[in-house]
């Protein structure tokens, strides 16, 4: 305990920090002298010029390896996800019918959604396809069959879910549409050249009665095996989603009401995997509240 | 000076004059302000003083009168109970002790431990809000937290575990006081506990007790006692009740509580008691010093900070940028938790404990017992060692050195495991000699040890004749049947007033009838009954010239150091001494003068034979080896020429004087190398003048220092900013032991005190294996620098991913599980590895480190590992996360800014670079892919930088890829360990980890190479241009 640690004051701190900024006997500026700073400061441009141009090269030889039209996995995509529009937070679709602010964004999300499916722009861009059976477009032999046609979806498929008759989607009358879509996946065949469609339904069963009637559109909810497969954005330039509208006829009003549709595919099973909520199925709650 | 010098030393002893005194008010002045910030420890300054103690010199009276007692009726129980309610009980207050859960609790906020807290703390903070906002992935954090709070919690516990090994010293001096005194009072004598003895009482004691406290003799018995717990020195001293010596430690009717008397009886004064007694004040000196923290926990601490603030200036700053691109402030917090655990190397702590307990195991391999973790690294860098003389320097044994007969002086060997003599015994002087070393001795070997070495041998008798008797047994081999042929007839043993020893033989001849009087004793005296000088096997009358030249070679050997004995004899006239001639000791009827004088021999303590050579090791390390020693001044100065702590070369003032002929007053003190000073000096320097000899001589020996003293000379040194190692084994040394940087106690001598106090344990005693124990000291500093640079590397790499996932709002990298699984996982065998490296160049050659110079981490080494190093490590990590995301759909200009739409727990249809669509937990599976990736990449590349850092200048092909074994089972651990989290652990989701294509693990391969390029490099410029810029830049 002799020497015990001398405790500086703060005085003496701070001149011998200010004496580390700059010391004016040795023109040091936070020890090192200017000559000493550029030559350490001239090593790190070279040097982090070197690794910049090391890792600009080594991921410009990464993205070679890449093919401009398909991802190299796909695994990860075994089930499609799927989705709802409106889309809003938590997938929580509450409104009040007398108060228009409340749906009127629902609806303005539905329209815009809807604009590429007008027939008119269908008609002008897409291809009339052949229902029942897969619009496949090889490439032969080496070269591309590019771009890709698409198949037409008109959106007065989608008939009392159209917006076109009703422009509020029923939501004003409190029997609204809710459109639910799969999501793409390159060349993907959903249901194994059989017919796919999508069903809905109350979470629990006991809940059924409360949910009342649904109406599907297409019928049955049916999707046509002619959208598919994807064969991505690049080439497939004007790929129309194929949708499925349910509308809700008879929902019990201030009750929440917890639905899941779900694609019923061959080839996508929707049941064993349970960390994903959206693989095949989509869940969302809907509520009417009536003042 | 020396009034009671031992008779057998002639020499004069060169005082305390030479040394100026400066004026004293002027020096008070001077550390006024040292002692000024030290108020608190004025009680250990006044410990510090020699006892001040006159009650020796006082008569029976005076003291009856000072102590108000009376010598035969002792003290009333009334005037003892009040004296003993005033001073307090007879017994050692053990020190104020630190409770151990606050003990326990400063470990829990010691190094990163706060920050880690810190991070916890936000951990459950974004549980909470995730929890109300009823995010799924909220327990994730509460988890997190929960880990971070348990990696503190067991490193404090690890930490705290080692800290409390350390022992009580106190207990060890408890051991060492007598439960019981006989007691004179109220005129009776009883028995009483020690503990209620007083100042004032009259207590006895007899052969086999310990004294029971501090008494002054009034009444003795033949009475020795065993000082040995007090000065080391275990040679019986007699007790009476004259006062002889001014000091009162020397003189002889002063003996001291908890030594032992031995043999006789003694009356004394209780003259002081409890903790002021010299037991008393050592060992509240010794438990009273601080334990000051290690060099390498101030190195440790210096590393802890520099992290600490990179990482709260970071923490900082980043807080800034999210704030300012107005991220919320859950993602904010956890920004934060992820900088935080990046930065700190969560399992470092546990690493260096680890490595220096591997150093310590080696070394107790080699005889050095590490009983404090820490002092493994601060033997490697002390740079001044305070050793003992006597057990670590020396044998411990007494020797004979040289021999003198024939008007020459002969060595002798004085080695450990001596087997014969090889000087010239030819000659007839000798064969007399011989015979009377042999006849003139009662000591004798324990029987049944026949086949032991002669060194090993045990005998029974006092030092010096052991040591004659192992001489003469090397030499003859069958002292015991020369004794027996040649019987002893009578003999006068040695006492203190004749200062000879004397025996009467019948001879083995069996024609010659005439006796042998064989006598050796101090050379002066023998000298004095001496007529004749037996020259090569002849008598020869002795003359002035040849008593000359025996005052020269006894001056010569005394100069030594050496004690020496004078050896004479005398063939007794057949006609005058008949075979039936009743030989009269008491009388003396038989001469004692005009004897034949036959020779001289001196024996000393000689110095181990290692100690040479370890000395010389520790000169070429840069280590001052400083001698302190409770011997005499010239023996010890005798010794640290022979074993080289003063060089041949060297002189002291003294020695410059003596050669130039001039008062030591006119000598400049710069000339002189070596300085021998005396512990009476000693008492009288200032700190200043002991400073300036400290400072100005690199070979030092202290002798007749008090424990007091060589606290005073290892504080001394400390102010040299040395890191300071002491030796020593007994009682006395234990402050010195506590105070020194660290105290090395003896395994075999070592009282259990100094045992305590010490850090180190030499368990064979020897001063040689202090070398090994620098040489590993010093080792494992540079390799802990190596690891350190090793685990810093990665932390850039896991830090990066959370600066580009804020800047540039890509989907997280790599988790903050993932980075606890690197820290405390991957890299925990890898960075224990390196403690087995082996020494680059040759580390004993270079000078010790300086203490506020050579950090363990310094600039250099945090900005290559974190600027250089780490950097490329963090851009290989990402090539690999970037391909993972592209080969998945997602390339890498799609993944920036997508941030907030990725984390969108309700957006189940993001679009990726091709146009497909992706649910939540899709793209949490790819995220967790990417950590995956990411981690094995810092893996692989942790190889690289692995064997990048088993030197740091050397390349690695001199070093050698496959010398440290342990190395390849660091790597081998690293990539099991990483298989087996991939695809072992790969389904447990809590994890983080995914199972990962094998391709992925080759991503960053390229930029493992790179180090390893870029490194070898670095170092080939380093050996090429020492001194360059490149050199003061790039080594670490």
């Amino acid at each position: 305990m002799a020497i015990e640690k001398e405790k500086k004051t703060c005085g003496q701190v701070m001149t011998e920090w200010k004496e580390f900024v700059w010391n004016p006997r040795t023109h040091e500026f936070m020890g090192r002298t200017g000559s000493s700073w550029a030559l350490i400061l001239l090593f790190y441009l070279v040097f982090y010029g070197f690794l910049t141009a090391m890792f600009t090269l080594t991921m410009w030889v990464m993205l070679q390896t890449m093919d401009a039209h398909l991802p190299k996995y796909q695994d990860r995509l075994s089930i499609p996800g799927m989705m709802i529009r409106p889309k809003t937070d938590a997938l929580d679709i509450t409104y009040n019918i007398t108060n228009t602010e409340t749906w009127d964004s629902y609806v303005k999300m539905l329209n815009n959604f809807l604009e590429p499916y007008n027939d008119s722009i269908q008609l002008a861009n897409n291809d009339n396809c052949t229902p029942g059976r897969y619009n496949e477009q090889p490439d032969n032999n080496g070269v591309l069959n590019y771009p890709k046609r698409a198949c037409r979806f008109n959106r007065t498929l989608l008939k009392e879910c159209s917006g076109l008759n009703d422009t509020t989607f029923g939501y004003r009358e409190g029997r609204p549409c809710i459109l639910i879509k799969m999501n793409r996946v390159i060349n993907f065949f959903p249901g194994a050249n059989h017919t796919i469609n999508v069903t809905c339904a109350a979470k629990k069963e006991e809940d059924v009665l409360k949910l009342g009637d649904m109406a599907m559109y297409p019928d049955n909810g049916n999707i046509d095996l002619m959208y598919f497969p994807y064969y991505g954005k690049k080439v497939h330039v004007n790929y129309t989603q194929p949708i499925v509208a349910v509308k809700f006829l008879n929902l019990t009003r201030d009750t929440d009401h917890n639905v899941e549709c779900r694609i019923n595919a061959a080839n996508i099973v929707t049941a064993d995997d349970d960390r994903d909520k959206f693989a095949g199925r989509v869940s969302f709650k809907i509520r009417i509240d009536k003042e | 000076l020396f009034q009671k010098r031992a008779d057998i030393y002639s020499v004069e002893i060169h005082g305390s004059k030479d040394l100026e005194k400066v004026d004293k008010g002027d020096e008070k002045e001077n550390y006024k302000d040292l002692k000024g910030n030290r108020k608190k420890s004025k009680k250990q300054d006044d410990l510090r003083k020699e006892l001040d103690l006159d009650d020796h010199k006082l008569s029976n009276e005076e003291l009856e009168e000072k102590y108000s007692t009376s010598i035969t009726k002792g003290l009333t129980s009334a005037k003892a109970a009040e004296i003993l309610a005033r001073d307090g009980p007879n017994a050692l207050t053990p020190p104020k002790s630190t409770p151990e859960i606050i003990k326990f609790l400063k470990q829990m906020v010691g190094g990163f431990s706060l920050l880690l807290w810190a991070g916890a703390l936000l951990c459950w903070i974004a549980f909470g809000i995730q929890f109300a906002q009823g995010v799924p992935s909220a327990r994730d954090n509460l988890y997190l937290g929960i880990v971070l709070a348990l990696v503190v919690i067991l490193t404090g516990i690890f930490a705290y575990y080692q800290e409390a090994k350390s022992t009580n010293i106190m207990a060890s001096f408890s051991k060492m006081i007598p439960q019981q005194a006989l007691v004179l009072r109220n005129a009776e004598k009883k028995e009483i506990s020690a503990e209620e003895l007083v100042v004032g009482d009259i207590v006895e004691v007899k052969g086999g007790d310990r004294i029971p406290a501090d008494i002054r003799i009034i009444f003795s018995q033949g009475c020795k006692v065993d000082n040995s717990s007090l000065t080391g020195e275990s040679e019986p001293q007699s007790r009476s009740c004259e006062f002889t010596h001014d000091n009162p430690l020397e003189t002889k009717n002063v003996a001291f509580y908890s030594t032992t008397c031995l043999e006789g009886t003694a009356t004394g004064i209780v003259i002081n008691t409890g903790d002021n007694t010299i037991i008393g004040r050592i060992a509240s000196l010794a438990s009273g010093v601080g334990n000051e923290k290690t060099p390498i926990a101030l190195e440790i601490e210096h590393f802890v900070h520099i992290v600490a603030g990179v990482a709260i200036s970071i923490v900082v700053l980043f807080f800034v940028i999210a704030v300012s691109m107005h991220y919320a402030v859950l993602d904010s917090i956890i920004f934060l938790i992820g900088i935080i655990v990046a930065n700190v190397p969560e399992g470092l702590l546990a690493t260096v404990t680890v490595s220096l307990s591997l150093t310590a195991k080696r070394m107790s391999k080699k005889n050095c017992l590490v009983k404090n973790l820490e002092a493994v690294e601060t033997l490697g860098s002390t740079s001044i060692i305070c050793s003992d003389k006597t057990g670590t320097l020396t044998q411990n044994r007494m020797t004979v050195a040289h021999l003198w007969f024939d008007n020459q002086i002969f060595s002798a060997d004085t080695s450990e495991d001596q087997e014969c003599q090889t000087f010239d015994q030819s000659s007839g002087t000798w064969s007399a000699l011989s015979k009377i070393v042999t006849l003139c001795n009662r000591a004798e070997f324990r029987p049944g040890q026949e086949d032991t070495p002669i060194m090993k041998r045990i005998v029974v008798g006092d030092a010096s004749e052991t040591a004659l008797l192992k001489f003469s047994e090397v030499i003859l081999n069958d002292v015991m049947g020369v004794r027996t042929r040649n019987k002893k007839v009578t003999e006068i043993p040695f006492n203190s007033t004749n200062k000879f020893q004397l025996s009467i033989h019948e001879t083995d001849d069996p024609n010659d009838k005439r006796f042998l009087l064989v006598m050796k004793g101090a050379p002066e005296r023998i000298l004095e009954r001496c007529s004749t000088i037996m020259i090569n096997g002849k008598e020869e009358p002795l003359d002035k010239e040849r008593a000359e030249a025996f005052q020269t070679a006894y001056m010569e050997m005394g100069g030594l150091g050496e004690r020496v004995l004078g050896f004479c004899h005398l063939y007794l006239p057949e006609d005058e001494f008949p075979d039936t001639y009743p030989f009269d000791t008491d009388s003396m009827n038989f001469p004692t003068s005009n004897l034949c004088f036959v020779g001289l021999l001196s024996m000393i303590d000689p110095p181990r034979s290692t100690v040479p050579d370890a000395v010389s090791k520790c000169r070429s390390a840069g280590i001052k080896v400083i001698m302190v020693t409770g011997d005499h001044p010239i023996t010890a100065k005798a010794i640290a020429k022979s074993v080289g702590i003063i060089s041949a070369t060297s002189e002291t003032v003294e020695d410059i004087a003596k050669r130039l002929n001039i008062p030591v007053e006119q000598v400049n003190k710069r000339d002189a190398k070596a300085a021998v000073v005396n512990g009476m000096e000693l008492k009288d320097m200032t700190l200043e003048q002991l400073d300036d000899i400290l400072a100005n001589h690199s070979e030092i020996v202290f002798a007749r220092t008090s424990p007091q003293q060589k606290l005073i000379i290892v504080e001394g040194c400390q102010r040299q900013d040395a890191v300071v190692a002491v030796t020593g084994d007994g009682v006395n040394d234990s402050p010195a032991l506590k105070k020194a940087d660290i105290g090395i106690a003896m395994g075999i001598a070592g009282s259990d005190a100094a045992k305590n106090a010490a850090d180190m344990i030499l368990l064979d005693d020897n001063f040689a294996s202090i070398v090994t124990g620098v040489e590993e000291g010093r080792l494992i500093f540079d390799n802990l620098k190596k690891t350190i640079a090793y685990t810093l590397t990665k932390n850039i790499a896991e830090l990066c991913p959370f600066l580009i996932y804020i800047i540039a709002s890509i989907p997280l990298p790599i988790g903050t599980i993932t980075i606890l699984f690197i820290d405390l996982g991957t890299d925990i065998i890898p960075s224990v590895a390196l403690a087995y490296e082996k020494a680059e160049r040759d580390i004993m050659n270079r000078k010790p480190r300086h203490k506020k110079k050579d950090r363990l981490v310094n600039e250099q080494l945090a900005v290559y590992s974190y600027l250089q190093i780490g950097l490329l490590q963090s851009l290989g990590a990402f090539l690999a996360y970037f391909t993972v995301y592209a080969e998945q759909g997602f390339l890498p200009y799609t993944l920036l800014n997508i941030r907030t739409r990725w984390e969108d727990h309700s957006n189940n249809d993001l679009e990726d670079s091709y146009g497909q669509e992706w649910t939540m937990y899709q793209r949490t599976y790819l995220q967790w892919n990417g950590y995956t990736a990411f981690f094995v990449s810092i893996t692989i590349q942790q190889v690289a930088d692995l064997i990048i850092r088993k030197t740091r200048r050397n390349s690695i092909f001199q070093q050698g890829l496959f010398r440290n074994k342990v190395i390849w089972v660091g790597i081998f651990s690293q990539i099991a360990i990483a298989l087996i989290l991939c695809y072992g652990l790969g389904s447990v989701a809590a994890l983080n980890f995914t199972p990962l294509r094998f391709q992925y693990w080759f991503v960053a391969m390229p930029y493992a190479i790179l180090i390893w390029v870029y490194d070898e490099f670095r170092k080939l410029f380093i050996r090429q241009y020492p001194g360059s810029w490149w050199d003061k830049n790039m080594y670490y």
